[in-house]
């Protein structure tokens, strides 16, 4: 048997073992498509980088009701089967874990008080806590927890998120009402992690028997908050579940019941309406404060909470399949011809972070020999192209050779973006222009760039992408993870060196392998110009100063099961 | 004429409007590019077993003719299905969504009439100078965007003095702010018209004869210029009434308010038919019924088109 405290926190912020993906849904309302994948989401918490400190609090006081304004909305809110962030924001309130992931990325008993591993890996052996009761009413046993995995993966959920997470589930043995056992496929390392997200909460197995649409509409857990109601387009109420002592006993999270009476949350899509609604005090707390008003939040005496998605930063991903980018010289005078750095502080007013690698600063294994290893040079830039034999100009200025004009295309989704990416498309699409490049820079409906990138009629796919593990290279460089397969490397690049050196990370236990196979992967893409990468996607959240206690999960989503507020 | 040809006339347009409508519907639904399959589902790369589930489920694979008949099947029945975004009846999201809506629509329409009718009243054929400072303001108002004077009022009436609310929800003080801003664009459109109309009444013989009675010019304006007006003027709002009962995206947006325009949008973008369906149904109603009533208001104004029908 396998002891159960798998990873522990030194340096945990370098050491994201165990990791998910999580991405913007392009088809709804929300987060979004390919490109805008996810950047919504993110950040660990742990306070890196520059939140603000809090005002030196008293002790904590019971009682007020929370009201949260969030950006989107929620489709539906049974954790089994969105995907969205802010789904498993308010799910977290819910439902209850198997286990609890510490900020530090360390695990700690919830609703199992302990668990084992077979020597083989493949199955894992949770012991349930006695004395908890889900918000109908019922108890928790081991039926529970069976009845909730077997729901995540069953087909007619049609679930958009948690069975992904489940991918090497295979079945729940019930070996007695408080021990379950969990078959999986073959070993899986991140399954501890994947049952710590809100998305796999326990439900309870009673409610799970009503209809779809009632799961969707009233979930019920056995979490610090039940649910009370919610009118679409509008808001959610939670209420405080006093019954509850069964909270994890770890950092980040409360054991006890809340201090809250309730939670509300607020659905305003509108940047400016919902940081005036802050401003004026008509809400606690923001989700996603827009980077160009950070300042009028700390101007306000108002709180900003900031942090770095892990995982994939937001980056140029360049097609090396066909047209102009097949050849490295263009792509390295695209990569050293714009001066990124210029653009990302102005676009985002230097909340942002500029990107030197494709992976974030808060993964392991980031590399951070990368950083200012690549600056603009757009003398090196011409000659590249020059050399590249693009040496004629047309009627605008542009490259030519052989009379075909140096065009490279970059189609987006129109309807999903976010974070004013237009803009710093029109700022490189400038500078890429005083080079003599035409980007070829177009919005288009969700149909027709899906139909670019799968066709990889697109030179550039931008997306960024969320997970808390070096791993993310692989789904994004490997060339096995093409979109059919579901992986993220969308535009077919094929590199052997790469794959060799992911392959190996990815079989290794060893972190002086892993971390010197992901840092030649990282320099690689760098060096063959296979990507670009821009800025770190940061999640801001502002609060009022009377907001104590808000943190950021494991996972990167606001936690407000802690929160208390002062009078 | 028998009374029930009378009313089977004007029934039968309307069926045909609605199916028109709704054809349209189901054609640019097909036409767009993308699988509706995959766009609904809205995640980057979901298997091709959801796919092809969800393809089932949607009747994406039978052929078009099949689908076009199992579409107006399924609306001559009334069935309007569960929207595949909100996981809800559609008849139940459309009940939940519409009387914000109508109250919105209703308000902003009444804001626009009270501006409206005094300032073209006491406008008509004036003095250029008062006459050009009004129009100008008119083209101004209609031409700024909604979006910008929402948050224009926002910043002001809720951000800084607090009398309103953000989040608009149902009370009727979170209405004001959305209804003015709604109004505002209206109101210049609308003086335009009635000014029009009543200046060309004021030409006319019969205002000379009013004033040649001694009638003072207050009551020829009221009594006979506006009367005149109307007609135009009631053309105008039934056409705006019908645009605002179909939803306004962008000031629901802003107001963070619920209606037909939200929901039409978003279930636009991820492809949810059932949902686009109802509320076209929903709009193509509206306007049908508006131009009934638009007629009938027509023959109490201007007696004259009583007695030609008659």
């Amino acid at each position: 048997m396998v002891s159960t405290q798998l990873v522990t926190g030194t340096a945990a912020r370098r050491r994201r073992r165990w990791s998910r993906v999580r991405r913007d849904r392009w088809g709804r309302r929300a987060p979004a498509g390919l490109a805008a994948l996810l950047v919504l989401v993110g950040l660990l918490a742990s306070g890196c980088g520059g939140n603000d400190a809090p005002t030196a609090a008293a002790s904590p006081r019971s009682g007020g009701t929370l009201t949260f304004a969030a950006e989107t909305e929620p489709g539906c809110l049974d954790p089994g089967y969105d995907p969205l962030n802010v789904t498993a924001l308010i799910d977290r309130n819910i439902f209850d874990s198997l286990v609890y992931q510490a900020p530090d990325l360390s695990f700690h008993p919830w609703l199992a008080e302990r668990w084992t591993t077979s020597p083989d890996r493949r199955t894992y052996t949770f012991t349930l806590r006695k004395g908890v009761t889900f918000h109908d009413g019922a108890p928790l046993t081991a039926d529970a927890v069976r009845a909730t995995l077997d729901h995540a993966v069953a087909p007619a959920t049609k679930s958009l998120y948690a069975g992904s997470l489940l991918r090497t589930y295979q079945g729940a043995d019930i070996v007695n009402p408080t021990t379950v056992a969990v078959r999986l496929a073959r070993p899986d390392a991140s399954i501890l992690q994947a049952l710590s997200t809100p998305f796999l909460g326990i439900q309870s197995p009673r409610a799970l028997t009503r209809p779809t649409t009632q799961q969707c509409v009233h979930p019920v857990g056995s979490g610090p908050f039940s649910f009370v109601s919610w009118t679409k387009t509008q808001r959610l109420a939670l209420r405080r579940n006093a019954a509850y002592t069964w909270g994890p006993n770890a950092p980040g999270a409360r054991p006890g019941a809340a201090y809250l009476d309730g939670i509300t949350v607020s659905f305003i899509k509108e940047d400016a309406a919902r940081l005036g609604a802050l401003t004026s005090g008509q809400v606690n707390a923001i989700a996603q404060v827009p980077p160009v008003s950070a300042r009028t939040v700390r101007g306000n005496g108002l709180r900003l909470l900031t942090d770095q998605a892990p995982g994939g930063v937001f980056t140029l991903y360049l097609n090396t399949t066909r047209g102009p980018l097949t050849d490295l010289r263009v792509r390295r005078a695209l990569q050293r011809g714009v001066d990124f750095t210029a653009l990302t502080t102005s676009v985002y007013f230097g909340q942002y972070a500029r990107a030197w690698s494709a992976l974030s600063p808060t993964t392991a294994a980031y590399d951070r020999a990368l950083e200012n290893s690549w600056r603009p040079d757009p003398a090196l830039a011409g000659r590249l192209l020059d050399e590249a034999g693009w040496t004629g100009r047309d009627g605008q200025g542009y490259r030519t050779r052989d009379g075909q004009q140096l065009r490279i295309f970059l189609p987006y989704p129109a309807q999903f973006l976010r974070e004013q990416r237009d803009v710093l498309y029109q700022g490189i699409q400038a500078s890429a222009r005083k080079l003599g490049i035409h980007l070829d820079v177009v919005g288009q409906d969700s149909g027709t760039y899906t139909r670019a990138v799968a066709t990889r009629t697109a030179d550039i796919v931008a997306v960024s992408t969320q997970r808390a593990e070096p791993d993310i290279l692989r789904l994004l460089f490997g060339s096995a993870e093409v979109l059919s397969k579901g992986g993220y490397n969308v535009l077919g690049l094929r590199d052997p060196t790469l794959d060799r050196q992911l392959d190996e990370a990815a079989a290794s236990s060893d972190g002086t392998v892993r971390r010197r196979d992901y840092a030649a992967v990282q320099a690689r893409v760098i060096d063959q110009a296979y990507a670009i990468p821009i800025y770190v996607p940061t999640y801001l959240l502002g609060t009022s100063t009377r907001v104590h206690g808000l943190s950021f999960s494991a996972s990167g989503d606001p936690v407000l099961t802690g929160a208390w507020l002062s009078g | 004429m028998t009374v029930s040809r009378r009313l089977a006339k004007p029934f039968l347009r309307a069926l045909g409007v609605l199916l028109g409508a709704e054809t349209v519907t189901f054609a640019a639904y097909h036409l767009l590019p993308g699988d509706p399959a995959e766009v609904s589902l809205g995640v980057p790369n979901p298997s091709a077993e959801l796919v092809a589930t969800t393809r089932h489920e949607m009747g994406l694979d039978r052929p078009l003719a099949v689908q076009y008949v199992v579409f107006l099947g399924r609306l001559l029945r009334g069935d309007l299905g569960t929207s595949y975004q909100l996981h809800e009846p559609v008849t139940r999201v459309l009940r939940e969504q519409v009387w914000a809506t109508v109250t919105l629509a209703v308000a902003a329409l009444a804001i626009a009439f009270a501006v409206s009718v005094p300032l073209a009243v006491a406008t008509a054929g004036r003095r250029p100078a008062m006459r050009g400072l009004s129009s100008g303001g008119e083209l101004l108002l209609t031409s700024s965007p909604s979006f910008w004077i929402g948050i224009l009022l926002l910043s002001l009436f809720s951000f800084r003095l607090g009398w309103f609310p953000v989040i608009s929800g149902t009370s009727v003080r979170g209405l004001v702010l959305p209804a003015v801003t709604l109004a505002v664009s209206i109101i210049g459109v609308l003086t335009q018209v009635l000014r029009d109309g009543l200046e060309r009444a004021l030409d006319e013989p019969f205002t000379v004869s009013a004033r040649a009675r001694g009638t003072g010019e207050t009551m020829v304006r009221l009594r006979h210029g506006l009367r005149h007006a109307l007609i135009p003027l009631l053309t105008v709002s039934g056409w705006i009434l019908g645009a605002l009962l179909g939803g306004t995206v962008v000031v629901e947006t802003v107001f963070s308010r619920q209606g037909l325009g939200r929901i039409a949008a978003t279930a636009i973008t991820s492809r949810d038919l059932p949902t686009v369906t109802g509320v076209v149904l929903v709009s193509a109603l509206v306007f049908c019924v508006l131009n009934l009533v638009i007629d009938v208001l027509y023959r109490v104004v201007d007696p004259r088109l009583r007695t030609a029908t008659a």
